[in-house]
């Protein structure tokens, strides 16, 4: 065969040298070209993550045994040899970004594999990576000064699961470095100060959002195809809302990155909700932010050690219940005594004006209350149990004001009972326990000290909030509620107002562990009504306006843009089938009953909205038993469209 | 510390029945005589004190088993005064049922017999307190810490006796309408749930044990009505009745109650027509149910409606844009948008329970009688603080008040049905079993231990499991039971008749021939307690269905058998039950028997019952009250009924058998002793 001149740019020469010219003949392999290659570039190294790549077709020459004439390589090819991982600024759910290894030669799927198994995210197939938001030129500058993680350094594995070290992946236990950013990873992070939040772009209207899903990438095509250079920033997010066997012991990143990205959508009102909602979002924020930072290790603790650690406390249990004596268990069973004077008013009673000064004491769930100190030996002139009764603050720490109003509910109804505290310290034992008794419990409850704690906390709260202007939080005593909030809120209400309005909603969550309160948070976040929707803006066959196509986890819903309404929904276990005419980018659907539709895309590629159907379906056949392999090969069956044929 | 409680509360439990019995002010549900709570205490205290003598060589656990089982019989036979026996025992307990017994117990932790000689001491002379001063409880109390102190540490004794009656168990006898018009009555345990009360009631009945059988709270005065959930506790939301609350507790079938799980789709779906929702294949039903139930957060349907709101203390009634959500039920201002912040929170569900309203159309001018409402459940009478809302039809009223319930009880609603589920299924497998061996009437004692496991969930500690099965047949009234029933004993076919009402009373003979019929006979085995020797024994088997392991409860349920004794029992009811009991005794050995069934805790609440007798008399009149209603009906019954066979048979395995008069304190402060001494 003939010989003749392949000219091969050798990237890691640098952009400037010139091309290395190989003599090869059109039955020479791939692999055979590399090796050539290699040998006259002279230079020693690892080449083996290095592979050719052909400008002009867009492709990778990753079979190396195929013959150039197979490939259909001639001498006017534009080879480039380069490595296939290459580093990128990956933008976390948290907002935070990594630098890393990722592979530009594999489909986006696989990619995103290799990024999950580093980060130690189980069930990569519900994560995809989407292209930023184009920043104007301003905002560019600031990217630059942000920290960035790097872990460019950690090696390629292929294993499908890293071996874990201290509950870590083994990569993470090499230096303190590492070990930081695994900490970031799987520690939420603390509220973000309000001109953060007020400066993030915030999709106005169904069809803003409707056009950051035009922005995902493509599963079934590499990252080089799709345009992505080294160094450029992506976002990895989850994508498919059907989180699949979430296992906090396992799931410690996974768990709070899926957090993260809850906690912006409601932020930036990505996703609607009400105020009440709002409010205890913002309490499960400021709790889950609060507990983190005390008890950072409980997300981080292997299984192995969780096994042990329960062992050892179901033991120190037993042990207690065989040892203890009964002046022991006499000891513990001692709640605190709760007595003094307060000031007490019934609205509804016309016979007491104002508040008139008693002697208070709580005793069980009830408070009980005497003329005097000295009295108190006697029946009390009354005595309130507050079991099941609503207990709300009324507090204004300018005004020197410490009110707990409760409604105490009788079979005639509820009555309404003001105390009126005298300083911050009492009204925080008082309110701990009249909470604390609306739940049946009594001071004996382990929780009561913790109570009072984080009402003093919030009471610190409204203080800094209400001298300081919103300042980046400096601890969390002096959380800035803002930052827990919408920007809506931030017009709505000062902090300070704000402040008695999440307390409200963070009596119900503040006896929760760090993982009950994100499990709680991602519970409250998958019940709002518009949950797990990815808007496209499609044209549907046979009608003249743009309409919203809105795809969820089981169903598609048809919304009518001018009104919001929701026209239509077809669920997918109704679905026969679904094709996409590729030549005129059209998806039709069939569903039972003789229902045919069929649309076509405008903000995003109909490729998008095939791999969203298709990859619902996907997820909807994973099942126990399988569970630990990926069917990887289903997967771009069921969304790669004709390019996986 | 729920286990230290637990413990010291059994050894108290004698004690606090005592102090209960006087002093409580029980709540009671359905009839409103807190006398008949003194009676049945008074009741378990002479029977206790037989059964204490045997308990010496049993172990405390036993006898607190025993105790409560002595108890039930007791109530039941209070009507049984006149004939003296234990038989008649079953209506009274009909009867009382609305008051409470509050007695308190401890029971089930006190099993725990490490907590050795200071525990038992305790107990010991709680008794032997009340024993000493038998009029009033409270003061027992003080005689018991002597004790104490003398025995054992005495500081620590104390202490722990006001933690004790901090943590009382409060128990009521409640009384259970069905649908034919007859009633059960069972002693409630507050920790106990209504699942488990189902499943008493369920033993009690004989019905079919389907999902639907639901336990519903009506409030007469407000014309509302309430299922409740099978995982809430049946005694808190009755402590909220009023004292002269004409409230009421039936046991019935309530379709609506697990409907979203049979048709999901009517409240998933329900935007789409009515016969594309017919035509839902099942494995789609399955498909919602998974998604909506199964995943990481439960789903509400999500809910848009106009619905009518009676304004806050106003007649008229407004309409509004309503929407469900899982956090609340908000409205849509006028003039603004569906947006979800626009949206005004109308009420949230932590302290709100949702009822449905009855013929609101008259009482409140409703615009129709599809009418729901959001209370507190302590509120009891007209308030402000009570949101009525009213539905165009009876489908959006079930679609809201279901919507509300899975966002207020999320998750549990699911379990609650699949609990019932298996329920239903093992209770079907089961009847079939039953049947069969039930077949063999003379055979009791082999039927009674393929029934026993069923028992398990009863008290039924006695000896012999036989009679347990029986109890089973006592239920009977309901219909479909029967029927299940009848097959088996083949010969019985005369007695089928008796069924519902009468059944109870009539049971008995009915029931040796069927399936029941192996209880009847048997019924001596149970135990229950009670004295073989009078008719009523049938009672006593059934008691021991109802008590359920868990300490507390036990047995009320005697109901069945009783007849006889009824009509007597009327009037004397709660001081004669503590004759009964002692009538009882003397013959019936068989109390003896219960003792050593090693129930478990339970025991010492009857320890407590034992004591309060003498203090009673009070009782009498307010017992009368309760009997009022259960009795018309059982009275009948009673007549009907005649006390078989099995007395004997529970007279016979009898352990005291005739110690019955001698105070239960003194006896149980020798069993105690004993015990101690033991160890």
């Amino acid at each position: 065969m003939a010989a003749w001149d392949l000219a091969i740019s050798v990237e890691d020469l640098g952009p400037d040298a010139p091309p290395v010219t190989l003599s090869v003949a059109s039955d020479l392999h791939v692999g055979g070209v590399i090796l050539k290659l290699v040998e006259k570039t002279q230079i020693k190294r690892d080449w083996s993550d290095h592979a050719l790549w052909w400008e002009q077709k867009q492709q990778w020459l990753l079979r190396t045994s195929w013959t150039l004439e197979k490939y259909g390589i001639h001498a006017d090819a534009r080879l480039l040899f380069m490595p296939q991982h290459k580093p990128v600024r990956l933008c976390l759910p948290s907002g935070i970004t990594l630098r890393l290894l990722a592979c530009f030669s594999n489909p986006v799927f696989q990619t995103v594999m290799g990024i999950c198994r580093m980060l130690n995210i189980r069930r990569p197939e519900e994560l995809s990576l989407l292209r930023p938001i184009e920043h104007k030129k301003k905002k560019k500058a600031k990217d630059l000064d942000e920290e960035i993680y790097d872990l460019t350094e950690v090696p390629l594995s292929s294993a499908s699961r890293p071996c874990l070290y201290n509950g870590m992946p083994a990569h993470f236990a090499d230096s303190s470095q590492m070990e930081a950013i695994y900490k970031m990873l799987s520690v939420t992070q603390p509220p973000p100060a309000p001109e953060v939040i007020a400066k993030q772009y915030r999709p106005a209207s169904v069809v803003d959002k409707a056009h950051i899903h035009g922005r995902w990438l493509d599963s079934s095509r590499c990252l080089m195809q799709q345009g992505i250079q080294e160094n450029d920033q992506i976002w990895l997010r989850f994508k498919f809302f059907a989180f699949y066997d979430i296992e906090p012991k396992y799931d410690v990143v996974r768990l709070t990155q899926l957090y993260e990205q809850a906690r912006w959508a409601i932020l930036l009102e990505d996703i609607d909700c009400t105020e009440e909602e709002m409010m205890l979002f913002g309490a499960l924020q400021y709790h889950i932010s609060k507990v983190s930072q005390s008890e950072p290790q409980m997300m981080s603790s292997s299984a192995a050690m969780d096994d042990l650690e329960s062992a050892l406390q179901s033991l120190e249990v037993k042990m207690e219940g065989e040892s203890s004596t009964a002046s022991e268990m006499l000891e513990t069973m001692t709640a605190p005594d709760l007595n003094d004077y307060l000031k007490i008013f019934r609205p509804k009673r016309l016979t007491l004006k104002g508040y008139k000064q008693y002697w208070f004491k709580f005793q069980d769930t009830s408070i009980s209350y005497f003329k005097s100190k000295e009295e108190s030996i006697g029946e009390p002139i009354q005595k309130i149990n507050l079991k099941g009764c609503e207990v709300a603050p009324d507090v204004n720490m300018a005004a020197q004001k410490f009110l707990i109003r409760l409604l105490i509910p009788a079979p005639e109804g509820m009555n309404e009972v003001y105390l009126r505290c005298e300083n911050e310290q009492q009204y925080a034992q008082w309110m701990a326990a009249c909470r604390l008794g609306s739940k049946g419990k009594t001071l004996a409850d382990s929780s009561f000290q913790s109570e009072i704690q984080s009402i003093r906390s919030f009471l610190a709260m409204q203080k800094s909030s209400s001298s300081s202007h919103g300042n980046v939080p400096a601890s969390d005593e002096s959380i800035n509620t803002h930052s827990l909030v919408s920007p809506r809120y931030h017009k709505k209400y000062k902090p300070k107002q704000l402040t008695p309005r999440i307390l409200d909603a963070y009596q119900n969550v503040a006896q929760l562990s760090l993982t009950d309160a994100v499990m709680r948070f991602l519970q409250i976040w998958q019940a709002l009504p518009d949950f797990g929707l990815s808007y496209v803006v499609v044209r549907f066959k046979g009608s003249r306006k743009d309409e919203v196509l809105g795809i969820a986890p089981n169903r598609l819903i048809r919304i009518d843009l001018g009104v919001g309404d929701v026209v239509k929904t077809w669920r997918y276990n109704n679905m026969k089938q679904w094709n996409v005419n590729w030549d005129i980018r059209q998806v039709a659907i069939e569903f039972e009953g003789n229902v045919n539709i069929a649309f076509s895309c405008v903000t995003a590629d109909c490729k998008i909205v095939h791999e969203f159907i298709g990859g619902y379906i996907f997820m909807s056949t994973r099942s126990r038993e399988k569970s630990d392999t990926l069917n990887e090969e289903l997967f771009h069956k069921l969304t790669g469209g004709h390019e996986a044929l | 510390m729920d286990d230290i409680d637990a413990m010291f509360s059994d050894l108290l439990g004698e004690m606090d029945l005592l102090t209960q019995s006087l002093g409580q002010e029980t709540v009671p549900p359905a009839s409103p005589p807190s006398t008949n709570k003194e009676v049945n205490f008074s009741i378990g205290f002479t029977d206790q004190n037989e059964s204490l003598n045997e308990l010496e060589d049993t172990d405390l656990d036993a006898l607190m088993a025993d105790l409560v089982a002595d108890l039930n019989a007791t109530e039941e036979k209070l009507a049984a005064e006149i004939q003296g026996l234990k038989v008649p025992s079953p209506p009274p307990s009909d009867l009382p049922p609305p008051p409470t017994d509050l007695s308190t117990h401890p029971a089930s932790s006190y099993a725990s017999p490490t907590s050795p000689a200071s525990s038992t001491g305790s107990s010991v002379s709680t008794p032997a307190s009340s024993a000493t001063s038998p009029i009033p409880p409270p003061q027992s109390s003080k005689p018991t810490k002597e004790e104490i102190e003398a025995q054992m540490k005495a500081d620590k004794i104390k202490l722990a006796l006001e933690k004790l009656k901090e943590a009382k168990v409060k128990k009521l006898v409640v009384k259970f309408l069905l649908n034919d018009g007859s009633a059960k009555t069972l002693m409630v345990d507050e920790r106990q749930t209504v699942r488990e009360v189902l499943d008493n009631l369920f033993e009690k009945t004989h019905c079919d044990c389907n999902v639907d059988w639901s336990l519903c709270e009506t409030n007469h005065e407000l014309q509302l009505e309430r299922t409740f959930e099978d995982h809430e506790n049946l005694v808190e939301p009755l402590l909220a009745w009023t004292r002269d609350s004409e409230n009421k507790i039936l046991f019935q079938e309530r379709r609506e109650k697990n409907e979203v799980f049979k048709n999901p789709q009517n409240f998933y779906l329900w935007k789409k027509d009515k016969k594309a929702l017919k035509d839902i294949k099942d494995k789609d039903k399955e498909l919602l149910v998974q998604e909506n139930f199964c995943g990481t957060s439960i789903i509400v349907p999500d809910l848009e409606a106009v619905l009518h709101l009676k304004e806050d203390g106003k007649k008229s009634w407004k309409q509004r844009l309503f929407q469900l959500r899982a956090s609340g039920i908000y409205y849509v201002p006028k003039g603004k948008t569906k947006s979800s912040r626009d949206l005004v929170c109308f009420v949230q569900f932590d302290n709100l329970n949702v009822y449905y309203g009855k013929d609101f159309k008259s009482k409140y001018k409703a615009p129709t009688d599809f009418c729901f409402v959001l209370k507190h459940p302590q509120i009891q009478k007209e308030s402000q603080y009570i949101k009525y809302l009213c539905c165009d039809d009876a489908r959006t009223m079930n679609l809201w008040v279901t919507g509300i319930r899975i966002a207020k009880y999320g998750v549990s609603l699911y379990e609650n049905f699949k609990t019932s589920e298996k329920k239903a299924a093992v209770s079907s497998v089961w009847t079939n079993r039953s049947t069969p061996s039930s077949s063999n009437p003379s055979t009791p004692s082999p039927t009674i231990k393929a029934k026993s496991p069923n028992q398990a969930n009863g008290h039924a500690p006695t000896p012999q499991p036989g009679p347990i099965s029986a109890d089973f047949g006592n239920i009977p009234p309901p219909p479909p039971p029967m029927a299940e029933i009848l097959p088996p004993p083949p010969p019985d076919p005369a007695f089928p008749p008796p069924p519902s009402l009468p059944s109870k009373g009539s049971p008995k003979p009915s029931l040796p021939q069927r399936k029941l019929p192996t209880n009847f006979p048997p019924p001596p085995p149970s135990m229950d307690n009670l004295p073989p020797p009078p008719p009523p024994p049938p009672i006593d088997d059934a008691p021991p269905d109802f008590l359920p392991p868990p300490p507390p409860t036990s047995g009320f349920g005697s109901l069945p058998p009783p007849p006889p004794p009824m009509s007597s029992l009327p009037l004397p009811p709660p001081p004669a039950s503590f004759g009964r009991m002692d009538q009882s005794l003397p013959p019936p050995p068989p109390d003896p028997e219960f003792l050593p069934p090693p129930p478990p805790e339970p025991v010492f609440t009857g320890g407590g019952g034992g004591p309060p007798p003498p203090p009673p008399p009070p009782p009498p009149p307010a017992a009368g009250g309760g009997g009022g209603f259960p009795r018309p009906a059982l009275r009948p019954v009673g007549s009907v009924k005649k006390m078989p066979p099995a007395p004997p048979k529970r007279t016979t395995p009898s352990l005291q058998g005739g110690g019955g008069d001698g105070d239960l304190m003194s006896e149980l402060m020798l069993a105690m002793n004993k015990k101690r001494g033991a160890h």
